[in-house]
């Protein structure tokens, strides 16, 4: 062994593999609800993570991610409803604390002390600590390690908040819009480290972001909220299975959307344009069925609780 | 945990101890000063053989002694610069997303942070109070004054207690209103609106107070450093008389009570001789005194110690209610 | 050893990506039997990919038999792919050079012809993944 798997543990698969059958699960919830006075953050959602996933959440502004990553690391405690993160209710507890990593969208750091007192304080507070894996990291990006936090750029203070919580070697990541402050190299970088993290063994990560593209390729497991729902939860592979794009003539489709799960009818003039979600065979022939993108996917879920003005029936270039 | 209180407010300890230090110069060398006074104001004194007292004077520069008045104010700044931001500029930061994504528990957390700056604030009381106890305690011996408000407050016990309940209400001040200066504020009105509810209406209660009734002729004064609350005459029916302004008095009894043969007394400046009439008259007066005896002194201190531990320990329970049972 | 370049823009999913990858390595001689896979923390940490998906791809050689994974070792190459026989480049290059004379006299340029074949490839790679 390495001394690294020395002190980690031997690198390799768990349990559950890399994927595959779920095996273990990481996170689970079951009619999750959050009320802020008056305002539901969350209504009524139900989610699992296997272990060793990497899960994209995605959804719209005010969604509900921000919320539902809180609760996950117990900031937050629900209004109703169970949260389960590594086989117990989040609660305050060293060993419990110890075992996720949350990083707050608005990088968490204090202005005024250098990169260096963050390490010392984290050795200090966390039982499992890689010092010289963040001086390391953030020595390779040429980040100064003794100049106050607060005079760093916006990307510089996202590396140092991020590489610190690796080194926490947590079981369970869960990170609110990480690398939105990154530049398109350092984002691959970090993603990059992330999925390593999670080859290695024994890491389960969640992590929300507007940039789909990102996700597409780290990510093997969605979860997708809208208008505080859970719109869709699951490995990306089988949800990319259940779901087709038809495309056919412009006709009547009462037929169709009773036999499946229709999600988005776009309408032109000649052509009708379906995402379906599969309830069996497409038996129309009219219509012929392609697979759906993940981009494809989640824009066709994000516009179902759109306001009214852009609902999901669209009709381009005539009256319906 | 000790170690992040310690690297986020040394810069505070650096403050506050060279504060304490630049005042204990001050203290302790004109302390010294005021000491070697009275000795000598002592000896000379005994040598003439006539003195009980010094005649009420007071020893040391009156800068000096204004500094030490001032040291009412004392205690409320630890509430306002360590306290009120204690939890309120980590709030306002955001670092608390940090410090409680730590392994440590945001109960530890508290306590912790808590614990260290409850020290210093009792550090900061209880040395205040130990310099200016010492500095004063010639001038106490003289005028006998250590048991009236303003004075009571600087001395001994009470300041650390004092400093104390400022510090636990400035911390929640700031872990409720989750903001710096508004919790500052409620730390400045709510500790002088305290101590001055506690300093006039309550400490005169704490027991009750000895009233004792004398002839208007002759004087009273109970031994020691005792703490006067009220005086007055009251008259034939038991009457009190108000405090008379513009008509002239005797031994407390306006000279519109009084028959003509008291009018050479109430006129004349020196030591007066009233005439047998004029006694009689005034003999059907008789002047009060209510106050605190001077052996009540350490009592009193005690039970004011203690109202203010008891308050300081209730917010300090407030403070943890509301961080820990709340949403972070 | 090889490295992986992953499109994220591609039609062909990265999976696939990594198994023709290999499979063309075989072909031009990069790769021969005995050589060990990139190690699948490796291509991870260099492409930003999913590890399962490097999982799948190798699974995908496996059952091919083209790889086979050694526990605790890493991946290795067993065989080549069945291969084109003798000759078949030149002959194939001397058919291609008669269509780009034809596709001249046609009127199309370097860039037409260029992007006709690379529609014509995307069009054959999506026939073989349905």
């Amino acid at each position: 062994m390495t001394p690294m798997e020395k002190v980690l543990g031997p690198v390799g698969p768990g349990p559950g593999g890399y994927g595959g059958s779920p095996g273990p699960i990481a996170v689970q919830t079951g009619g999750l609800t959050k009320h802020y006075g008056k305002v539901t953050a969350l209504n009524d959602c139900t989610i699992a993570v296997p272990e060793g996933r990497i899960s994209a959440l995605i959804g719209p502004n005010g969604a509900g991610k921000t919320t539902l990553l809180r609760l996950l690391a117990g900031l937050a405690r629900p209004t109703s409803g169970r949260v389960i993160v590594n086989g117990v209710t989040p609660h305050q507890d060293p060993a419990f604390l110890a075992d996720i990593g949350y990083l707050a969208q608005e990088i968490p750091l204090y202005r005024r002390l250098t990169a260096e007192d963050h390490i010392r304080a984290g050795a200090h507070l966390n039982p499992r600590w890689d010092a010289e894996s963040v001086r390391e990291r953030l020595t390779g990006l040429k980040i100064p390690l003794n100049r106050p936090v607060g005079k760093l750029s916006g990307g510089q203070r996202a590396q140092v908040a991020l590489a610190m919580i690796l080194a926490k070697r947590p079981r369970l990541l869960l990170l609110d819009e990480p690398v939105a402050a990154l530049d398109p190299l350092a984002r691959k970088n970090f993603l990059g480290l992330l999925a390593d993290g999670v080859a290695a063994g024994g890491l389960t990560v969640i992590l929300s972001s507007h940039l789909v593209a990102d996700l597409e390729r780290v990510s093997d497991h969605l979860i997708m909220l809208a208008a505080s729902r859970v719109q869709l939860c699951g490995d990306i592979d089988d949800l990319l299975a259940e779901h087709r794009i038809l495309v056919g003539p412009r006709k009547d489709t009462t037929a169709l959307e009773r036999a499946h799960r229709v999600v988005q009818v776009t309408r032109t003039p000649r052509q009708t344009t379906l995402l379906v979600r599969l309830n069996g065979p497409v038996v129309d022939p009219a219509f012929q069925a392609s697979e759906v993108s993940l981009e494809e996917l989640v824009l066709g879920y994000m516009g179902e609780d759109a306001p009214p003005a852009l609902a999901n029936v669209t009709t381009v270039g005539e009256e319906q | 945990m000790t170690w992040l209180v310690w690297r986020q407010h040394r810069i505070q300890f650096y403050v506050g101890a060279a504060l304490l230090a630049a005042f204990a110069v001050i203290i302790v060398i004109t302390g010294v000063q005021v000491a070697d006074q009275f000795r000598s104001a002592q000896l000379a004194c005994a040598l003439h053989q006539g003195c009980r007292h010094l005649g009420g004077l007071f020893m040391g520069s009156h800068v000096v002694g204004f500094m030490v008045i001032a040291t009412l104010g004392a205690p409320v700044l630890v509430g306002l610069f360590w306290g009120a931001p204690l939890v309120a500029a980590e709030a306002e930061a955001g670092t608390t997303q940090f410090a409680w994504m730590q392994s440590v528990t945001r109960r530890h957390w508290l306590a912790v942070k808590i614990g260290w700056m409850l020290l210093a604030a009792a550090i900061w009381g209880g040395v205040i109070s130990v310099l200016v106890t010492w500095w004063s305690s010639p001038n106490n011996a003289e005028q006998l004054n250590q048991f009236n408000p303003g004075r009571f407050d600087i001395m001994d016990l009470v300041p650390v207690a004092y400093s104390l309940f400022a510090m636990a209400l400035g911390i929640a001040a700031g872990a409720l209103l989750r903001r710096v200066l508004p919790a500052m504020a409620v730390t400045l009105a709510g500790f002088i609106g305290v101590r001055v509810v506690v300093a006039l209406w309550l400490r005169p209660h704490y027991l009750s107070a000895v009233t004792v009734f004398y002839k208007v002729t002759s004087g009273l004064n109970p031994p020691g450093a005792f703490w006067q609350i009220a005086q007055g005459v009251v008259g034939p029916n038991g009457q009190s008389l108000g405090q008379p302004n513009n008509t002239p008095y005797v031994d407390g009894v306006p000279i519109t009570a009084l028959p003509g043969s008291c009018a050479a007394v109430a006129n004349s400046a020196g030591p007066a001789n009233p005439s047998a009439s004029c006694v009689q008259a005034l003999s059907h007066y008789r002047a009060y005194l209510t106050y605190q005896p001077a052996d009540r002194f350490w009592t009193f201190q005690g039970i004011e110690t203690g109202i203010f531990l008891a308050l300081a320990f209730v917010l300090v329970a407030v403070t943890a209610v509301a961080l820990l049972r709340r949403d972070a | 050893m090889i490295s992986f370049r992953v499109d994220a823009h591609s039609v062909v999913p990265p999976y696939l990506q990594i198994v023709q990858q290999v499979r063309q390595a075989l072909r031009m001689g990069l790769l021969d039997v005995g050589d060990q896979l990139p190690p699948v923390r490796g291509v991870v940490s260099a492409t930003a990919i999913n590890p399962n998906t490097v999982l799948k791809a190798y699974r995908d050689l496996e059952r091919e038999r083209l790889v086979e994974a050694r526990a605790g070792h890493g991946t290795f190459v067993r065989r080549r792919p069945p291969g084109p026989p003798p000759g078949t480049h030149s002959r194939l290059g001397r058919s291609l050079a008669r269509w780009v004379r034809e596709a001249r006299e046609a009127g199309l340029d370097d860039e037409s012809i260029e992007s006709l074949l690379h529609v014509t490839l995307r069009a054959a790679a999506e026939e073989e993944t349905a």
